[in-house]
């Protein structure tokens, strides 16, 4: 890493925090502002007032809004995010509970979206105007403009209702073993389903731009020069014009991370997933907001997160920018 | 030759003996459907993660459904809601109805092995239930205090006679936890919350929070037999739809609510049997309830709240929302409690379009064509005032909101719906007591003192969710329920509540419109089931 890189570095670093801290104030802003008591959905119904009363005590509820703001900046300063409402234990523990389920379904969405993707466009690129070509942009532009709950829904129907090839709902088979490599095979026959339907949109928007980039590398001048120098396609097709265009692709995917957890709160509600997108759900039904506003820093961080990583490999793969 | 043929002869008739006999057997072989077999897994659908597993705490549907099968109460309610032995093997009512004096089962052991006694008794109802909103504020608002002469006795005092108590001592409304685990803990966050011990028919194997909760038979369980299943496993499936497809699917077995539109299907299949009952985790005997905000000038006058009845066709509510589950409410207290139940009550609103519109012409809203109804000489509005109104409903009762719209627009009353997630609804309907009109369901309970009183009773109008919505004031029905509550006999208690219904449809703070059951579905290859929290401590699966 040379000198401009960790002086970038650097200044993201310094941006980080004050962005992570904004994204918490407005959320902080945002669950406080919106209608609803977290004690009336806790305690539910025929209890007392002093019942409620002691509740609000208990939470911190009766306090001015200053002044909680001031003592979540407190504790999160110390690495405390707060006890759950509803649960009554540690939300850091909650959460942590909840998100390798998370990590499991986008990461492996991503990194499907990725590699299909950009075989795809490829693929739409090199058949450019002919029937495969046309078939990849029609279908790629339907999935795209799919709402993730219907193509969730769509797939339990055909791919796991009539064929009966996958399970429709969890994780686990409740029914199976949790010990053995079959646990595992187990997970893998869950996360399919559901990995899937979160990919698409993401295959699609990555097959997109992969293919309107090839088609114009491959209509370039460079291109033109190497094929007439002799260059087998399959280089033409990797080194010259891939590696130009995968910048591009790298940004597309390192912008839609925020996109992949938003669906993934979809996804995991349509198959069950055990993952923080239906803690989230759930945590706003019931207003248990520091369970809420665990999982908007977790999913904030991560997204700035994937930013700087992006502009780090857009670095890495194009040789001409620089940072800075 | 005939001594051949006569062994051959008999030769044959033995086969053949033989082969009824083999026939018979066969016969006799599967086991009577009622007959339980041991063993094999139940998985059911539940529709939210628990979050923890100490049901004394807290009233949450979630906790209650994931972990009542763990514990116990001193007695559990039938199902048609008697009390019936549970930790208490019996019990005598003094002092009438200010002393229960409950003997305790002998030889109970938690789920580690200690001996259960009356001190767990004392100690749940002294140091958890005051966390239980619905016990704390009932059995504990009365409550003098919890004696204990020996280990195998309890004694509950009362300030005053106190009627209701043994319907409220089930697994749902005080469960039983253990002294020598909580003592001296804070109960929200101590680590048995997700490591239970209780004394209940299962015990806890595993959880994965909003993945699933894995019990296991607990074969100490002090009911003979009890339970025949090796384990139930309860996957949390937040939709109702989703757990259609996982019942038909095969993935779960088991669900504790069909959707009506779902159903006939289930029905026709042929593939399940049902459970249809009035008992739900979040409470027993509902009824769909339309509640008039009483301080709107609008809804002063009594002839627009019966007209509003009468231009309702309550049949329809039943077929195309209910799909038929459940019936049309004919008292203000639900026929799931048959004593306080007001059999035959006259004067409950019965759909008749005519009538209602010539009782709001009475009442001064008079409709000029098919337009909406307006105001001249009504006491508290303005003349000219279009008799709309908004109603609240929950994202889940929407097509009730959409009904009613359309039947009141037939007699010219404009219905603008709103509608609200749950806590927004209460802090709405009970805060800032900013509504028209509303649903609701209801729950009644076991008895009317846990779900009907709050209803009615004017100390009840306030920020306390599900209380009085209407804001309805009658001296003389508080009185009544006040000398209901004393009243220790059942059958001394039924003309009290008569005449409470009896006031009630005269005033109609509210319409009553539906009491729900909900039908519970589960594959036909299992039985045994109650609608009780202790759902599957009798059930059994053929493999």
């Amino acid at each position: 890493m040379n000198g401009s890189h960790s002086h970038y570095l650097i200044r993201r670093a310094g941006q980080f925090i004050p962005t992570i801290a904004a994204i918490l104030l407005i959320g902080f802003l945002l669950i406080q502002l919106a209608p609803g008591d977290p004690v009336l959905a806790l305690a539910g119904d025929n209890g007392d007032a002093q019942y409620y009363a002691d509740m609000r005590a208990r939470f911190g509820l009766d306090e001015p809004l200053p002044v909680q703001l001031a003592k979540y900046a407190g504790n999160l300063v110390t690495g405390d995010l707060g006890t759950s409402y509803m649960q009554g234990r540690p939300v850091a523990e909650i959460i942590a509970e909840r998100l390798p389920a998370t990590v499991l379904l986008t990461a492996s969405a991503l990194l499907i979206s990725a590699l299909v993707g950009v075989a795809v466009g490829v693929y739409a690129a090199t058949r450019h105007n002919r029937l495969g070509d046309h078939v990849v942009t029609a279908t790629t532009l339907a999935v795209y403009a799919a709402p993730v709950f219907l193509l969730g829904q769509l797939a339990i129907l055909v791919l796991a209702l009539r064929t009966g090839w996958f399970p429709v709902q969890g994780m686990t088979d409740p029914r199976g073993d949790t010990t053995s490599l079959r646990a595992g095979i187990d997970v893998a026959h869950h996360l399919a389903l559901p990995m899937l339907v979160l990919a698409a949109q993401e295959v699609a928007a990555v097959a997109q731009i992969t293919r309107a980039g090839m088609v114009n590398e491959l209509g370039s001048d460079h291109v033109r020069t190497a094929r007439a120098k002799g260059v087998t396609e399959r280089v033409v097709l990797t080194r010259h014009a891939l590696r130009r265009v995968l910048p591009s692709v790298v940004t597309v995917l390192g912008e839609r991370v925020g996109h992949l957890v938003a669906g993934a709160v979809v996804v995991e509600a349509v198959f069950g997933w055990p993952g923080i997108g239906r803690l989230l759900v759930t945590a706003m039904q019931s207003r248990d907001i520091p369970i809420v506003m665990g999982v908007f820093l977790i999913v904030a961080v991560t997204v700035v997160i994937a930013n700087l990583l992006t502009d780090l490999l857009y670095v890495k793969l194009d040789p001409r920018v620089r940072l800075g | 030759m005939i001594a051949r043929r006569l062994a051959v002869i008999i030769g044959a008739a033995a086969l053949m003996l033989a082969a009824c006999a083999d026939g018979a057997d066969e016969q006799a072989a599967p086991p009577a459907d009622d007959q339980p077999v041991r063993g094999g897994i139940l998985v059911a659908a539940i529709d939210s993660d628990p979050g923890h597993f100490n049901p004394a705490i807290t009233t949450s549907g979630a906790t209650h459904t994931g972990s009542e099968l763990i514990y116990n109460g001193l007695v559990e309610l039938d199902d048609n809601l008697e009390p019936q032995p549970e930790l208490a093997e019996s019990w005598d009512v003094e002092n009438d109805g200010a002393l229960y004096r409950f003997h305790l089962r002998d030889g109970v052991k938690w789920h580690d092995g200690q001996p259960f006694s009356s001190a767990d008794i004392k100690f749940t109802f002294d140091e958890l239930l005051p966390q239980h909103s619905r016990t704390k504020a009932s059995v504990l608002a009365t409550l003098q205090s919890i004696d204990t002469p020996n280990e195998q006795t309890v004694e509950f005092r009362f300030k005053e006679p106190y009627a209701p108590l043994l319907l409220q001592l089930n697994v749902t409304e005080a469960p039983i936890l253990p002294r020598h685990i909580y003592q001296g803990t804070d109960p929200r966050t101590n680590p048995a919350n997700l490591k239970p011990v209780g004394t209940g028919p299962f015990t806890l194997k595993s959880y994965t929070p909003d993945s699933q909760i894995e019990l296991a038979a607990n074969e100490n369980y002090f009911k003979p037999d009890q339970p025949y299943l090796d384990g139930v496993v309860m996957r949390i499936i937040p939709e109702r739809g989703n757990q259609m497809v996982a019942l038909e699917s095969g993935e779960v077995d088991w669900v504790f609510g069909v959707p009506g539109p779902d159903l006939s299907r289930l029905r026709d299949s042929g593939r399940y049997d049902f459970l249809t009952t009035g008992i739900n985790p979040g409470g027993s005997n509902c009824i769909m309830t339309v509640s008039f905000n009483l301080d709107r000038p609008m809804f002063g006058d009594v002839r627009v709240r019966r007209a509003i009845g009468q231009a309702l066709d309550r049949q329809q509510f039943l077929e195309r929302v209910q799909f038929g589950q459940g019936r049309v409410a004919e008292a203000p207290i639900s026929s799931g409690i048959p004593f306080a139940h007001a059999e035959g009550l006259q004067g409950m609103p019965t759909f008749d379009r005519a009538a209602a519109a010539q009782l709001l012409d009475e009442a001064g809203w008079r409709q000029d064509g098919d337009g909406t109804r307006v105001a001249g000489n009504v006491a508290g509005v303005p003349d000219g005032t279009a008799l709309a109104f908004d109603f609240l409903v929950y994202p889940t009762f929407t097509s009730y909101g959409d009904l009613l719209r359309a039947q009141l627009a037939e007699v010219g009353i404009e219905v603008r719906l709103r509608q609200l997630e749950p806590p927004v609804f209460a802090d709405t309907v009970f805060s800032n007591r900013d509504f028209d009109t509303n649903i609701i369901s209801y729950c009644n309970g076991a008895d009317p003192e846990i779900g009907v009183k709050r209803m009615y009773v004017s100390s009840s109008i306030g920020p306390v969710p599900f209380s009085n919505a209407a804001g309805y004031r009658n001296p003389d029905v508080d009185r009544l329920f006040d000398e209901s509550r004393i009243t220790v006999k059942g059958d001394a208690r039924t003309p009290i509540y008569r005449q409470i219904q009896e006031q009630l449809v005269r005033d109609l703070p509210y319409l009553w419109i539906v009491e729900t059951d909900s039908v519970r579905a589960f594959s036909r290859n299992c039985s045994g089931f109650s609608p009780s929290g202790h759902f599957a401590a009798a059930a059994f699966c053929r493999q």
